[in-house]
């Protein structure tokens, strides 16, 4: 074997496994979705919007209670979480940009985004669960927008520093004061870039569990009281699906596919305002 | 020594014994500068790259104020006062002299918004006003016959050129008494750039006019005077005819036979 033999050997070699690592690796994804999708379509119908949970054996039960709930924990953790995170972010692109203060935040918060949840399920537990003397729903929101700040924090501070330098120049150059260059020109101009991050972030919250078990807790009635523990989709499933009930485990499978559309679909919206973002541009 | 020309007319501005040192930096990046810029008439600043002829226009709305550490001395009078004073009014000098920057820079907004947007920071909310002065200024910088059918288009849809004319109708919108041009036909092709020139010369009237640019055929097609800058110095400002035929200066007469630059 000659030498470009050998090296035209190793290049079809490598690309071989890589295409074989490839492979296995998407294989893994479409075998869970798939399964996801069988067990979770068979187990949907109608009972499931209407009826809240009951006990094993009844035929009238159903996720409403865990639907509902899912919606206003990720609604109110989206309410505190965007907000101040978008604000965050403002500050860093605008104000701190390479300052200490700027630099150590944006590193604290990307410490915050790796942090296991679990920690931050604790910590909430810690000062907000045990001063109230029971689980409620603010806890969880709490600790949902604690994990959704550094997302939005980061993607608004990357977003607003992709806006050219001389669109700021030129509005301050027609005599505009800061907020309203920020306001009118900054934000205008990363509008695509903080929506999608607002998307993923309320997404990669959405399917927390670790977060809502010492915090929300879980209830297996309809409830809207925001001082009570409160359902949600990803703790119910948690307990459906460990149970060694039938109906309980097929209740499981009808909530982890209706949570896993519900993320697909945010993350699909997100990456179409991307697409159509660069299109435009 | 500079040799700097006795402008008989009337003046917009008066650049005294003016240095400005850039955050950090040692050494002034401007030195001494004296001129006077003549009203109504046209400017230009040439000189090789790094000379400050843009250090020296983006003081004049006092844009290195953007940039915390840049420090000013000397003077810089417009209508009596020193506008290098750390207690001038920004906002309200901003919408005196105004500025068009080197790329076109509309806003992500409609092309109505981008000419509405100075009016309406200084508070301008009647409809009809607006519309009448929109439509003038874009009439003025001669780009209505293009947009007037598309207004509330993206401004962003529009090329380079029409861009550029509309940046122009932004500024003179809010009826400014100057007008920086940091060169303005750098990023455009030349059937752009005439139409620029065209409507540089024909703003003259209403406004005065500073130009920075690298192209010395543009200085001398448009401007009344000529300031050629070196290291940071005005080595001299003169008639721009006399200024190109008979430099009184040598560095000037080297620069533009192209010895250097």
């Amino acid at each position: 074997m000659t030498a470009v033999q050998k090296r035209i050997f190793i290049n079809k070699l490598a690309l071989v496994f890589s295409t074989l690592s490839a492979v296995i690796a998407l294989a893994f994804l479409f075998w869970i979705l798939g399964v996801l999708v069988m067990k979770g379509v068979s187990a949907l119908n109608w009972n499931i919007f209407i009826y809240e949970g009951a006990p094993p054996g009844y035929a009238e039960s159903g996720l409403k209670h865990a639907l509902v709930g899912q919606l206003i924990l990720v609604g109110m953790a989206t309410g505190v979480g965007v907000p101040l995170g978008i604000l965050a972010g403002t500050y860093l692109s605008e104000y701190g940009k390479n300052s200490k203060l700027a630099n150590t935040i944006r590193d604290i918060s990307d410490i915050m985004m790796s942090a296991p949840s679990i920690v931050i399920g604790a910590f909430v537990y810690a000062v907000v669960v045990i001063p109230m003397g029971h689980f409620s729903a603010w806890a969880g929101a709490i600790a949902l927008a604690i994990m959704m700040m550094p997302i939005i924090l980061r993607t608004t501070d990357d977003m607003l520093q992709l806006v050219p330098g001389t669109l700021r120049e030129a509005a301050f150059a027609l005599g505009a004061p800061k907020y309203k260059v920020i306001m009118d020109v900054v934000y205008r101009g990363a509008k695509a870039g903080i929506l999608t991050g607002v998307l993923l972030g309320v997404a990669r919250v959405a399917g927390e569990t670790a977060p809502l078990l010492f915090t929300s807790f879980n209830d297996n009635f309809f409830t809207t009281d925001l001082n009570q523990a409160m359902p949600s989709l990803t703790v119910t499933m948690f307990n459906y699906a460990t149970s060694p009930y039938e109906d309980w485990q097929q209740l499981g499978w009808a909530a982890a596919f209706i949570l896993s559309m519900f993320i697909l679909g945010l993350n699909i919206l997100g990456r179409l305002i991307l697409l159509t973002r660069k299109k435009g541009k | 020594m500079a040799s700097i020309i006795d402008i008989k007319e009337e003046c917009a501005l008066h650049v005294r014994n003016f240095d400005f040192t850039y955050k950090g930096a040692e050494a002034p990046s401007l030195k001494k500068i004296t001129m006077p810029i003549a009203k109504n008439s046209i400017t230009a600043l040439i000189g090789p790259s790094g000379c400050g002829k843009t250090t020296l226009l983006r003081s004049f709305n006092r844009m290195h104020d953007l940039y915390p550490g840049n420090k000013y001395e000397g003077e810089i009078l417009f209508d009596g006062r020193n506008i290098l004073d750390p207690k001038e009014d920004l906002i309200h000098l901003r919408t005196r002299i105004g500025m068009i920057f080197q790329k076109p820079t509309a806003f992500p907004m409609s092309i109505y918004d981008n000419v509405a947007y100075g009016m309406r920071l200084q508070g301008i909310k009647n409809k009809t006003e607006l519309n009448d002065r929109v439509e003038k200024a874009l009439k003025d910088a001669a780009i209505w016959k293009e947009v007037s059918d598309r207004l509330k288009h993206d401004a962003n849809g529009l090329s380079g050129g029409q861009q550029q004319r509309l940046c122009i109708a932004r500024a003179i919108a809010v009826e400014p008494e100057v007008l920086l041009f940091d060169e303005p036909t750098s990023a455009l092709d030349p059937i752009s750039t005439q139409g620029i020139e065209k409507l540089i010369i024909e703003l003259k009237d209403r406004v005065s006019i500073i130009i920075v640019t690298h192209n010395m055929q543009q200085a001398a097609r448009v401007s009344d005077y000529t300031g050629f800058m070196y290291l940071g110095d005005l080595i001299e400002l003169g008639y721009t005819e006399e200024l190109f035929v008979t430099p009184k200066e040598k560095l000037t007469q080297e620069y533009i036979t192209g010895k250097f630059g």
